[in-house]
């Protein structure tokens, strides 16, 4: 008797419809699976309190959108290899996605695509690659970053003076974005001469040897920005040692316990900072909404800010500048 | 079967109102259970947190009247009296002797007590002593302009509880703390000598608050009188504006909860005073305070399905039954049409669907009682048809006829023999005339004339008679040997009877449907009594008067139908007139008749 099966077909479509409306006035039970969610990091050496932080940030970012985190990183951050090793590791895991801070801007891309042709969401965090397979970039902007460097080096300048820019490595992409933005700012200033850019290779004593023979080549009028924080420290131990913080206006990036000495001592006039646990936490948010199909934005910019002397003790800036990190 | 005629089957209309009630009475039953599972469970919940949050809340507070305490022993101590009201030492070494004794006492407290970060006098002469002998002070710093001491001083000899910051006092120190800082007073209350500060290691409640967790997503969080922030787990997202916690009611209230109207992100605050200005505050998400909302919800839904599968069975069920004989009976129905009527239908034992198989079975009787009826009918009908024959061959009237015929033979009237003779051949063949039942009115006028014309030959001057007959009804359609018995009646009861010759005048009459043939006799007439009775059925069939005119009569009405038959009107010794009414269509038979009569012709 076909007609019986149209009424069971019937029955059983109403009873889904039924279901299906339980299920809606629930409010859903699939949402709340817990995502999993794979974080590879730059480095995982506890001293670095930047990744801590960020860390702690992933953390929180996981606890309130109730996923599984694992957070993996290679010791070093110059490991390119181990970072790599550790991506093909994380697709093998299947996980919903996979929040990477790139050790290198070239070499990770080949592996990146793999991420996404595995169909595993990938969200950059901090540092990109040269690709635009990712989801989201979570990061600052660093020519904002510079920028802000810039303005504060302007205001610190009187009259004539020659600025002297620091960089850390040659070809990182957020050192290059803040020499653009300082640059951007301080360029066509009749008071300010702006010197070539100095190379430090990636070591601050080689940043602090540099700066004091910068001090010692220019003694009139001086600013010096570091794009980072081991070129900072470095040409902060030379200000000090020749003592001529008050002839000589710093202004650096990242925070550290001896930038916030030089601060402290007046070294420093101003440093550009980042938000590590913002990243981390917007990083873990982004990704978990990438995986339910919400609309996302390419790039988050977790904004910078400026600390001087006279704003580093105020309360918004001591969690940024002293990180409570479990101690 | 189309969706909505088989919307009218009783089956599916009881199916689906047993389902939708059935799916009602469940969502109802599981919304309001469910409902109030979730409202008991959430004040539970609410119950459990302002438990929890004065847990903390007392631990806190041990904490702050642990350096509470640790403030009132120096603010009353001497030593530290005697060395910062002492403008001017003697010697150095008398300044370094008071020095000493202060930080002696000031380190005999932090003995065992690892949540204090350091214990110091700061006085207003510049002096400085630590219970902290390798912490050194941050010459970068001015003291004067930090938070803590600048409250102390206003506050006037109360203690004053600073949020969680940093203590950027000692060079390579910076600690996240809590500060306590107190002005310190000489005995006689005249002069302010100084600050004293202690400082608890905030790890020490950040590790302690850290950990509770309220449900998945649920925190507390601390703030101060003024509304900063103490601790709060994600203190750098509301910095960021990511976040926003309702800092201000919080503030309004002292003890309690109230529920942030965020949709489903709405959060539940249970705020809990410290007496030192500090707010505990457990903030829990309202959707899961259920804490196994998700088991609850699931299990509902199961058991809600479980009863639609249930319900759906049940009512297909009963709707079985009710339908089942209902069915039963449309079988038996269409049987009955087919034209059996040999069928019982077994009553089933549902009240109302009993009465109709009862009554069903009832009208199927009737109506085989009927038709057996119109068979019997039938059978009457040829019965009266033979009798009527039998009218015909009265043997009284053939050897009376033969006898006349004889005698007129011996008296040599060969002409009235023939005459007389054909006659009787011709009313024999026309009341024979070929077993047809209607023949038309002429032929039965022309089988009367034939009967009259024997029996005037018969009775000579004694009879005589008229017919007259109009051409309009001569061919209307009438059963055959009706006029007959009456004519013979009129002869034998009526002018036989009289003295003197008699007249039987035979005429007809038509109304718009009917027709009446009338016979008139002049004979003796009959009485009302006679009148009465002549066409009441007889007790016995058998000779004697009007058995012949009642079979007439009998015949007719079942031919024609009720209305129809024979009037009798007569007086005594007057005549008697006898209507017969017949009908002028009788079209199927009339048609038939013609066909027949075509066939027969020949």
């Amino acid at each position: 008797m076909p007609w019986r099966h149209k009424w069971s077909i019937g029955a059983i479509a109403f009873i889904l419809i039924v279901i299906a409306g339980l299920v809606y006035w629930f409010n859903g039970l699939s949402d709340k699976k817990p995502l999993d969610i794979t974080v590879i990091i730059k480095s995982t050496d506890k001293s670095i309190e930047f990744w801590e932080v960020l860390v702690d940030g992933i953390h929180e970012a996981s606890q309130e959108f109730d996923t599984n985190v694992q957070v993996w990183g290679s010791k070093a951050e110059t490991d390119v290899d181990e970072q790599i090793a550790l991506v093909e590791k994380a697709i093998r895991g299947r996980p919903d996605a996979i929040v990477l801070a790139a050790n290198d801007y070239d070499r990770l891309v080949p592996v990146a695509e793999k991420v996404k042709k595995s169909g595993i969401k990938l969200i950059i965090v901090d540092s990109g690659i040269d690709s635009d397979v990712a989801q989201s970039i979570v990061a600052t902007d660093n020519v904002n970053a510079g920028k802000e460097a810039g303005q504060a080096m302007k205001q610190h300048l009187e009259g004539p003076a020659k600025v002297a820019i620091i960089s850390y490595v040659k070809n990182a992409a957020s050192h290059i974005d803040r020499e653009k933005g300082v640059r951007e700012i301080l360029s066509g200033n009749p008071n300010i001469e702006l010197l070539d850019t100095f190379y430090v290779e990636g070591s601050e004593q080689n940043a602090y040897l540099m700066a004091k023979e910068i001090l010692n080549e220019y003694p009139d009028m001086l600013g010096i920005v570091g794009l980072n924080e081991p070129t900072t420290v470095g040409a902060g131990r030379a200000i000090r040692e020749l003592e001529v913080k008050e002839r000589v206006k710093l202004i650096g990036f990242d925070s550290s316990f001896n930038e916030i000495k030089l601060l402290d001592e007046g070294i420093i006039k101003a440093t550009v900072i980042q938000r590590p646990f913002q990243m981390g936490y917007l990083s873990i948010k982004t990704a978990v909404e990438a995986v339910r199909g919400k609309k996302i934005p390419g790039i988050i910019d977790t904004g910078s800010l400026l600390i001087t002397k006279r704003n580093m003790y105020e309360e918004e800036n001591q969690k940024l500048l002293f990180p409570f990190v479990g101690n | 079967m189309g969706i909505f005629s088989r919307l009218r089957s009783i089956q599916t209309n009881m199916v689906l109102a047993f389902v939708i009630l059935i799916l009602m009475t469940i969502l109802i039953m599981s919304i309001t259970s469910y409902y109030l599972t979730k409202e008991a469970v959430h004040s539970k919940a609410q119950a459990y947190t302002t438990e929890l949050v004065k847990q903390v809340n007392n631990n806190i507070k041990s904490y702050v009247s642990g350096m509470k305490s640790m403030s009132d022993l120096v603010v009353g101590n001497h030593a530290v009296q005697q060395y910062l009201s002492t403008e001017k030492f003697n010697s150095l070494a008398e300044e370094k002797k008071a020095k000493e004794a202060v930080s002696d006492m000031l380190e005999s407290m932090l003995v065992s007590r690892t949540d204090i970060s350091s214990v110091n006098v700061f006085g207003y002469g510049g002096q400085f002593v630590t219970g902290r002998k390798d912490l050194e002070l941050n010459p970068y710093i001015d003291i004067a302009s930090l938070s803590w001491y600048t409250k102390a001083k206003e506050a006037g000899g109360e203690s004053v509880i600073s949020p969680s910051h940093v203590q950027p006092v000692f060079k390579d120190h910076y600690p996240w703390v809590v500060s306590l800082s107190r002005e310190l007073i000489s005995r006689d209350g005249e002069t302010k000598l100084g600050v004293f500060l202690v400082d608890l290691n905030f790890s020490v409640m950040n590790d302690m608050v850290k950990e509770i967790r309220l449900g998945q997503r649920g925190y507390l969080f601390i703030v101060d009188s003024t509304g900063k922030i103490v601790y709060h787990p994600q203190q750098q997202l509301i910095y960021s504006t990511l976040k926003s916690e309702m800092i201000d009611q919080v503030l309004e209230i002292k003890n309690g909860t109230f529920t942030s109207d965020e949709g489903s992100d709405s959060r539940m605050y249970t705020v809990q005073d410290s007496d030192f200005g500090w707010k505990i505050v457990g903030v829990s998400y309202v959707n899961e305070l259920v804490d196994n909302q998700n088991e609850v919800r699931l299990s509902f839904i199961i058991l809600g399905l479980i009863c639609i599968v249930i319900a759906i069975i049940i009512s297909f069920f009963l709707s079985q039954r009710v339908s089942q004989p209902i069915k039963q009976l449309q079988d038996s129905m269409k049987e009955v049409e087919k034209g059996n009527f040999n069928i019982h239908v077994s009553v089933p034992t549902t009240i109302e669907i009993g009465r109709l198989a009862r009554a069903f079975n009832i009208m199927v009787g009737k109506i085989k009682e009927l038709m057996s009826q119109t068979v019997l009918d039938q059978e009457q009908k040829r019965k009266s048809e033979i009798n009527a024959l039998q009218a015909q061959i009265n043997p009284h009237f053939l050897y009376n006829t033969l006898d006349s015929i004889v005698w007129m033979a011996e008296s040599n009237k060969s002409r009235e023999v023939v005459l007389m003779t054909s006659a009787l051949a011709k009313l024999f063949r026309a009341s024979i005339s070929k077993g047809e039942e209607l023949v038309s009115i002429g032929t039965e006028i022309e089988h009367i004339t034939n009967y009259l014309m024997i029996q005037k030959m018969r009775y000579k001057n004694k009879l005589d008679y008229q017919i007259e007959i109009g051409d309009s009804v001569q061919h209307y359609l009438t059963i055959k040997v009706i006029l007959q018995p009456i004519v013979e009646n009129a002869i034998y009861h009526g002018i036989k009877m009289k003295h003197g010759p008699g007249l039987i005048t035979i005429t007809a009459e038509e109304t718009d449907t009917d027709i009446y043939l009338i016979i008139e006799d002049n004979g003796k007439g009959m009485d009302e009594e006679k009148q009465r009775t002549i066409l009441l059925p007889a007790p016995q069939l058998g000779e004697g008067r009007g058995v012949g005119v009642r079979n007439v009569h009998e015949r007719l009405k079942l031919y024609f139908g009720a209305q129809y038959g024979l009037t009798y009107k007569s007086a005594l010794d007057q005549g008697t007139t006898v209507y017969i009414r017949i009908p002028k269509s009788i079209p199927s038979v009339k048609e038939e008749l013609g066909c027949l009569g075509d066939t027969s012709g020949r």
